[in-house]
Protein backbone atom coordinates (compact mmCIF):
# COMPACT_ATOMS: atom_id res chain seq x y z
CA UNK A 1 0.00 0.00 0.00
CA UNK A 2 1.24 3.17 -1.00
CA UNK A 3 -0.30 6.49 0.94
CA UNK A 4 0.58 10.18 1.48
CA UNK A 5 0.46 12.28 4.70
CA UNK A 6 -0.30 15.77 4.33
CA UNK A 7 -0.09 18.02 7.49
CA UNK A 8 2.10 20.97 8.25
CA UNK A 9 2.74 19.67 12.05
CA UNK A 10 6.07 17.82 10.65
CA UNK A 11 6.87 16.10 13.84
CA UNK A 12 3.71 14.33 14.01
CA UNK A 13 3.64 13.19 10.63
CA UNK A 14 7.32 12.12 10.00
CA UNK A 15 6.59 9.88 13.21
CA UNK A 16 3.74 8.92 12.07
CA UNK A 17 5.25 7.63 8.88
CA UNK A 18 8.29 5.73 10.16
CA UNK A 19 5.49 3.81 12.69
CA UNK A 20 3.63 3.37 9.46
CA UNK A 21 6.57 2.24 7.71
CA UNK A 22 7.93 -0.28 10.30
CA UNK A 23 4.26 -1.93 9.96
CA UNK A 24 4.62 -2.76 6.42
CA UNK A 25 3.07 0.60 4.80
CA UNK A 26 4.99 3.00 2.28
CA UNK A 27 3.84 6.55 3.58
CA UNK A 28 5.21 9.90 2.14
CA UNK A 29 4.88 13.02 4.14
CA UNK A 30 4.11 16.01 3.35
CA UNK A 31 3.99 19.45 4.88
CA UNK A 32 2.11 21.63 2.81
CA UNK A 33 -0.86 21.06 0.02
CA UNK A 34 1.39 22.67 -2.85
CA UNK A 35 3.96 19.90 -2.20
CA UNK A 36 1.21 16.89 -1.94
CA UNK A 37 -0.20 18.48 -5.76
CA UNK A 38 3.68 17.97 -6.89
CA UNK A 39 4.25 14.66 -5.37
CA UNK A 40 0.90 12.99 -6.46
CA UNK A 41 0.98 13.91 -10.15
CA UNK A 42 4.36 11.71 -10.13
CA UNK A 43 3.40 9.39 -7.65
CA UNK A 44 0.54 6.98 -7.98
CA UNK A 45 -0.92 6.47 -4.51
CA UNK A 46 -3.77 4.90 -3.07
CA UNK A 47 -4.70 6.79 -0.07
CA UNK A 48 -4.01 10.97 1.41
CA UNK A 49 -4.31 11.13 4.54
CA UNK A 50 -5.03 15.13 4.78
CA UNK A 51 -4.81 17.31 8.19
CA UNK A 52 -8.15 19.57 7.37
CA UNK A 53 -6.52 22.99 8.40
CA UNK A 54 -3.62 23.65 7.33
CA UNK A 55 -1.78 27.32 5.58
CA UNK A 56 -2.64 28.16 2.40
CA UNK A 57 -5.16 25.48 1.53
CA UNK A 58 -7.84 23.52 3.89
CA UNK A 59 -7.76 19.88 3.48
CA UNK A 60 -10.91 19.52 1.94
CA UNK A 61 -9.77 22.27 -0.75
CA UNK A 62 -7.16 19.67 -1.33
CA UNK A 63 -9.11 16.88 -1.33
CA UNK A 64 -11.02 18.57 -4.62
CA UNK A 65 -7.90 19.21 -6.12
CA UNK A 66 -6.27 15.80 -5.41
CA UNK A 67 -9.55 13.77 -6.98
CA UNK A 68 -9.26 16.07 -9.87
CA UNK A 69 -5.81 14.93 -10.36
CA UNK A 70 -6.38 11.24 -9.37
CA UNK A 71 -9.71 10.37 -9.41
CA UNK A 72 -9.14 7.21 -7.63
CA UNK A 73 -7.73 8.49 -4.60
CA UNK A 74 -9.28 7.49 -1.57
CA UNK A 75 -9.09 9.86 1.46
CA UNK A 76 -8.82 10.24 5.05
CA UNK A 77 -9.13 12.97 7.15
CA UNK A 78 -7.25 14.35 10.72
CA UNK A 79 -8.26 17.51 12.58
CA UNK A 80 -7.15 18.79 15.74
CA UNK A 81 -10.06 21.13 15.47
CA UNK A 82 -12.84 19.49 18.73
CA UNK A 83 -14.76 16.45 17.62
CA UNK A 84 -14.10 15.06 14.67
CA UNK A 85 -18.06 14.66 14.52
CA UNK A 86 -18.19 18.36 13.68
CA UNK A 87 -16.62 18.62 10.42
CA UNK A 88 -18.60 18.80 6.98
CA UNK A 89 -19.86 15.82 6.34
CA UNK A 90 -21.50 16.79 3.41
CA UNK A 91 -18.59 17.52 1.23
CA UNK A 92 -16.45 14.21 2.94
CA UNK A 93 -19.65 11.87 3.50
CA UNK A 94 -17.72 8.95 1.81
CA UNK A 95 -14.49 9.84 3.57
CA UNK A 96 -12.97 8.38 7.07
CA UNK A 97 -11.62 11.50 9.58
CA UNK A 98 -10.12 11.13 12.60
CA UNK A 99 -9.67 13.37 15.90
CA UNK A 100 -6.07 13.63 16.92
CA UNK A 101 -4.01 12.56 18.52
CA UNK A 102 -4.25 8.96 16.29
CA UNK A 103 -4.46 5.61 16.77
CA UNK A 104 -2.30 4.30 14.75
CA UNK A 105 -4.36 0.52 14.54
CA UNK A 106 -7.66 2.02 13.78
CA UNK A 107 -5.64 3.78 11.01
CA UNK A 108 -4.34 0.88 9.99
CA UNK A 109 -7.59 -0.55 9.76
CA UNK A 110 -9.44 2.08 8.47
CA UNK A 111 -6.63 2.35 5.47
CA UNK A 112 -7.06 -1.80 4.46
CA UNK A 113 -11.02 -1.28 4.52
CA UNK A 114 -10.73 1.86 2.09
CA UNK A 115 -8.13 -0.31 0.06
CA UNK A 116 -9.66 -3.22 -0.27
CA UNK A 117 -13.36 -1.93 -1.19
CA UNK A 118 -12.27 -0.48 -4.26
CA UNK B 1 -40.55 78.07 29.84
CA UNK B 2 -37.17 77.97 28.15
CA UNK B 3 -35.94 76.22 31.36
CA UNK B 4 -38.36 73.71 30.89
CA UNK B 5 -37.09 73.01 27.29
CA UNK B 6 -33.75 72.98 28.55
CA UNK B 7 -34.57 70.82 30.68
CA UNK B 8 -35.68 68.38 28.63
CA UNK B 9 -32.89 68.59 25.82
CA UNK B 10 -31.08 67.73 28.35
CA UNK B 11 -32.94 64.73 29.02
CA UNK B 12 -32.95 63.78 25.91
CA UNK B 13 -29.39 63.60 25.20
CA UNK B 14 -28.58 62.33 27.84
CA UNK B 15 -31.09 59.35 26.92
CA UNK B 16 -29.73 59.32 23.67
CA UNK B 17 -26.05 58.79 25.14
CA UNK B 18 -27.74 56.08 27.47
CA UNK B 19 -28.98 54.54 24.40
CA UNK B 20 -25.66 54.93 22.67
CA UNK B 21 -23.20 53.60 25.63
CA UNK B 22 -25.96 50.24 26.11
CA UNK B 23 -25.70 49.78 22.40
CA UNK B 24 -21.86 49.49 22.81
CA UNK B 25 -22.08 47.60 25.77
CA UNK B 26 -23.86 45.11 24.35
CA UNK B 27 -21.05 44.98 21.63
CA UNK B 28 -18.08 44.78 23.10
CA UNK B 29 -19.96 41.68 25.47
CA UNK B 30 -21.15 39.86 22.16
CA UNK B 31 -18.06 40.50 20.41
CA UNK B 32 -15.93 39.61 23.37
CA UNK B 33 -17.21 36.31 23.90
CA UNK B 34 -16.85 35.57 20.04
CA UNK B 35 -13.34 36.79 20.53
CA UNK B 36 -12.72 34.56 23.62
CA UNK B 37 -14.20 31.74 21.99
CA UNK B 38 -11.97 31.74 18.40
CA UNK B 39 -9.10 32.34 21.05
CA UNK B 40 -9.89 29.20 23.05
CA UNK B 41 -10.77 27.33 20.25
CA UNK B 42 -7.06 28.07 18.50
CA UNK B 43 -5.83 26.64 22.01
CA UNK B 44 -7.07 23.61 22.30
CA UNK B 45 -6.10 22.94 18.46
CA UNK B 46 -2.90 23.71 19.34
CA UNK B 47 -2.58 21.28 22.42
CA UNK B 48 -3.93 19.09 20.47
CA UNK B 49 -1.71 19.02 17.92
CA UNK B 50 1.46 18.61 20.67
CA UNK B 51 -0.33 16.03 22.18
CA UNK B 52 -0.88 14.05 19.07
CA UNK B 53 3.49 14.19 18.50
CA UNK B 54 3.88 13.13 22.08
CA UNK B 55 1.17 9.92 21.64
CA UNK B 56 2.94 9.29 18.24
CA UNK B 57 6.59 9.71 20.19
CA UNK B 58 5.45 7.42 22.88
CA UNK B 59 4.12 4.86 20.09
CA UNK B 60 7.18 5.14 18.26
CA UNK B 61 8.96 3.88 21.84
CA UNK B 62 6.08 1.23 22.26
CA UNK B 63 7.44 -0.01 19.00
CA UNK B 64 11.23 -0.01 19.40
CA UNK B 65 10.47 -2.09 22.88
CA UNK B 66 8.38 -4.64 21.21
CA UNK B 67 11.29 -5.11 18.63
CA UNK B 68 14.16 -5.31 21.14
CA UNK B 69 12.01 -7.77 22.86
CA UNK B 70 12.10 -9.71 19.42
CA UNK B 71 15.64 -9.30 19.47
CA UNK B 72 16.64 -6.51 17.19
CA UNK B 73 19.42 -4.01 18.56
CA UNK B 74 17.78 -0.98 20.09
CA UNK B 75 19.62 2.11 18.80
CA UNK B 76 20.45 4.25 21.94
CA UNK B 77 20.32 7.58 19.13
CA UNK B 78 16.55 6.78 18.46
CA UNK B 79 16.15 6.61 22.13
CA UNK B 80 17.81 9.89 22.92
CA UNK B 81 15.77 11.29 19.98
CA UNK B 82 12.39 10.37 21.16
CA UNK B 83 13.39 11.48 24.68
CA UNK B 84 14.56 14.92 23.20
CA UNK B 85 11.48 15.81 21.16
CA UNK B 86 9.18 14.48 24.34
CA UNK B 87 10.85 17.13 26.16
CA UNK B 88 10.50 20.12 23.11
CA UNK B 89 6.84 19.17 23.25
CA UNK B 90 6.23 19.40 26.82
CA UNK B 91 8.10 22.71 27.06
CA UNK B 92 5.94 24.15 23.83
CA UNK B 93 2.62 22.61 25.72
CA UNK B 94 3.98 24.69 28.79
CA UNK B 95 4.46 27.87 26.94
CA UNK B 96 0.64 27.45 25.15
CA UNK B 97 -0.73 27.06 28.90
CA UNK B 98 0.63 29.74 30.21
CA UNK B 99 -0.19 32.36 27.76
CA UNK B 100 -3.65 31.02 27.50
CA UNK B 101 -3.50 31.55 31.49
CA UNK B 102 -1.98 35.12 30.44
CA UNK B 103 -4.85 36.04 27.87
CA UNK B 104 -7.36 34.29 30.81
CA UNK B 105 -6.74 36.99 33.16
CA UNK B 106 -6.68 39.65 31.07
CA UNK B 107 -10.70 39.85 31.78
CA UNK B 108 -9.83 40.06 35.43
CA UNK B 109 -10.02 44.19 35.80
CA UNK B 110 -11.92 45.81 32.98
CA UNK B 111 -9.64 49.08 32.92
CA UNK B 112 -5.94 48.89 34.05
CA UNK B 113 -2.91 50.36 32.92
CA UNK B 114 -0.71 48.23 30.76
CA UNK B 115 2.56 47.18 29.01
CA UNK B 116 1.18 47.96 25.43
CA UNK B 117 4.51 45.44 23.49
CA UNK B 118 3.71 42.66 26.08
CA UNK B 119 0.02 42.96 25.01
CA UNK B 120 1.12 42.78 21.63
CA UNK B 121 3.68 40.19 22.07
CA UNK B 122 1.07 37.88 23.83
CA UNK B 123 -1.36 38.92 20.97
CA UNK B 124 0.21 38.05 18.40
CA UNK B 125 1.56 34.41 19.74
CA UNK B 126 -2.15 33.78 20.51
CA UNK B 127 -2.99 34.63 16.54
CA UNK B 128 0.04 32.11 15.41
CA UNK B 129 -2.19 29.40 16.28
CA UNK B 130 -4.58 30.02 13.36
CA UNK B 131 -4.45 27.95 11.04
CA UNK B 132 -3.65 31.03 8.28
CA UNK B 133 -1.46 33.04 10.85
CA UNK B 134 2.00 34.40 9.21
CA UNK B 135 5.00 35.17 10.59
CA UNK B 136 5.08 38.13 12.58
CA UNK B 137 7.75 40.19 13.71
CA UNK B 138 7.33 42.78 16.74
CA UNK B 139 9.64 45.53 17.52
CA UNK B 140 9.95 48.22 19.69
CA UNK B 141 11.33 52.27 18.30
CA UNK B 142 11.05 53.27 21.80
CA UNK B 143 13.22 51.08 23.49
CA UNK B 144 11.36 51.39 26.77
CA UNK B 145 7.81 50.53 28.08
CA UNK B 146 5.21 52.23 26.72
CA UNK B 147 2.00 51.91 29.71
CA UNK B 148 -1.32 52.50 28.33
CA UNK B 149 -4.74 53.22 30.29
CA UNK B 150 -6.77 50.74 28.24
CA UNK B 151 -9.62 47.54 28.56
CA UNK B 152 -6.68 44.64 27.79
CA UNK B 153 -9.57 42.39 26.54
CA UNK B 154 -10.79 44.65 24.39
CA UNK B 155 -7.67 45.70 22.65
CA UNK B 156 -6.47 42.36 22.84
CA UNK B 157 -9.59 41.88 20.10
CA UNK B 158 -8.81 45.03 18.77
CA UNK B 159 -4.87 43.93 17.77
CA UNK B 160 -6.20 40.33 16.85
CA UNK B 161 -8.73 41.26 14.76
CA UNK B 162 -6.40 43.75 12.59
CA UNK B 163 -3.91 40.43 12.67
CA UNK B 164 -6.57 38.38 10.87
CA UNK B 165 -6.94 41.36 8.45
CA UNK B 166 -3.44 41.93 8.04
CA UNK B 167 -2.80 37.63 7.46
CA UNK B 168 -5.60 37.73 4.92
CA UNK B 169 -4.54 40.49 3.29
CA UNK B 170 -0.84 39.45 2.60
CA UNK B 171 -1.72 35.66 1.64
CA UNK B 172 -0.15 32.66 2.77
CA UNK B 173 3.58 33.14 2.56
CA UNK B 174 3.21 37.15 3.66
CA UNK B 175 5.44 38.28 6.16
CA UNK B 176 4.16 41.47 8.72
CA UNK B 177 5.73 43.98 10.34
CA UNK B 178 4.45 45.52 13.60
CA UNK B 179 7.04 48.48 15.02
CA UNK B 180 5.91 50.07 18.27
CA UNK B 181 6.27 54.17 17.71
CA UNK B 182 5.72 56.72 20.24
CA UNK B 183 6.30 59.83 17.25
CA UNK B 184 2.76 61.04 18.05
CA UNK B 185 1.85 62.76 21.17
CA UNK B 186 -0.53 61.22 23.80
CA UNK B 187 -0.10 57.96 22.55
CA UNK B 188 1.58 55.48 20.89
CA UNK B 189 1.16 53.41 17.39
CA UNK B 190 1.34 50.43 16.18
CA UNK B 191 2.59 50.17 12.45
CA UNK B 192 1.98 47.18 10.67
CA UNK B 193 3.72 46.45 7.35
CA UNK B 194 4.43 44.38 4.86
CA UNK B 195 7.45 44.52 2.58
CA UNK B 196 5.87 42.90 -0.71
CA UNK B 197 1.99 44.17 -1.05
CA UNK B 198 -0.66 44.55 1.79
CA UNK B 199 -4.00 44.70 0.37
CA UNK B 200 -5.75 47.42 2.57
CA UNK B 201 -9.16 47.24 0.72
CA UNK B 202 -12.32 47.07 3.09
CA UNK B 203 -9.97 48.07 5.87
CA UNK B 204 -11.42 48.78 8.50
CA UNK B 205 -14.26 46.51 9.00
CA UNK B 206 -17.43 47.42 10.71
CA UNK B 207 -16.37 44.98 13.85
CA UNK B 208 -12.52 46.92 13.62
CA UNK B 209 -13.81 50.26 13.40
CA UNK B 210 -16.16 49.82 16.42
CA UNK B 211 -13.88 48.04 18.55
CA UNK B 212 -11.34 50.92 17.89
CA UNK B 213 -14.14 53.40 18.69
CA UNK B 214 -15.00 51.60 21.97
CA UNK B 215 -11.47 52.27 23.01
CA UNK B 216 -10.80 55.64 21.75
CA UNK B 217 -8.53 54.44 18.84
CA UNK B 218 -8.05 55.85 15.70
CA UNK B 219 -7.12 53.73 12.16
CA UNK B 220 -5.44 55.75 9.65
CA UNK B 221 -3.84 53.76 6.09
CA UNK B 222 -1.02 55.40 5.05
CA UNK B 223 -1.52 54.16 1.38
CA UNK B 224 2.16 55.89 0.63
CA UNK B 225 4.04 53.19 2.03
CA UNK B 226 1.43 50.33 2.59
CA UNK B 227 0.94 50.60 6.49
CA UNK B 228 -2.02 50.81 8.73
CA UNK B 229 -1.39 53.13 11.72
CA UNK B 230 -2.95 52.33 14.90
CA UNK B 231 -2.62 55.00 17.46
CA UNK B 232 -3.53 54.13 20.74
CA UNK B 233 -4.00 56.98 23.49
CA UNK B 234 -2.23 56.94 26.57
CA UNK B 235 -5.88 57.38 28.08
CA UNK B 236 -8.78 58.13 26.23
CA UNK B 237 -11.64 60.08 27.13
CA UNK B 238 -13.67 57.43 27.00
CA UNK B 239 -11.87 54.77 28.85
CA UNK B 240 -10.65 57.68 31.46
CA UNK B 241 -14.72 58.15 31.94
CA UNK B 242 -15.07 54.49 32.42
CA UNK B 243 -12.30 54.15 34.82
CA UNK B 244 -13.78 57.27 37.30
CA UNK B 245 -17.33 55.38 36.83
CA UNK B 246 -15.82 51.99 37.63
CA UNK B 247 -14.11 53.62 40.61
CA UNK B 248 -10.86 52.27 38.99
CA UNK B 249 -7.61 54.86 40.57
CA UNK B 250 -4.68 52.85 39.59
CA UNK B 251 -3.83 49.88 38.50
CA UNK B 252 -0.23 48.50 37.26
CA UNK B 253 1.06 46.49 34.47
CA UNK B 254 2.49 44.48 37.12
CA UNK B 255 -0.65 42.85 38.30
CA UNK B 256 -1.15 40.83 35.09
CA UNK B 257 2.40 39.08 35.99
CA UNK B 258 1.52 38.65 39.54
CA UNK B 259 -2.24 37.01 38.58
CA UNK B 260 -0.30 34.58 36.28
CA UNK B 261 2.12 33.50 38.60
CA UNK B 262 -0.19 33.10 41.85
CA UNK B 263 -3.51 31.47 40.34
Amino acid sequence: MKIILVDDEKKFINMLAKRLAMRGISADAVFSGDEAIKKITSTAYEVAVLDIKMPGISGLELRRKLSAINPDLKFIFVTGHGAANKVDKKIIEKDYYFSKPLDIEILIKRLNEITSSG
Amino acid sequence: MENLSTRLLDHQRNKQMEINMNDAMNFINMEGLKFFGKVNASISHELKNILAIISETAGFLNDLTDLAKQGQELKLSLLEGCSESIAEDIQRGFTTIKQMNRFAHSVDTPIKEIDLFDTLELTVNLSEFLSFANKVQISNNDKETQSILTCPFLLQNLIYQILIFTYKATGPDGDIQVRLTSEKEEGTSLIFSNPGQLALEGFPTQKIQKTADALGVELTINSSCNELDIWIPYASNKITLLAKELQIDSYTANSEGDSTTNR
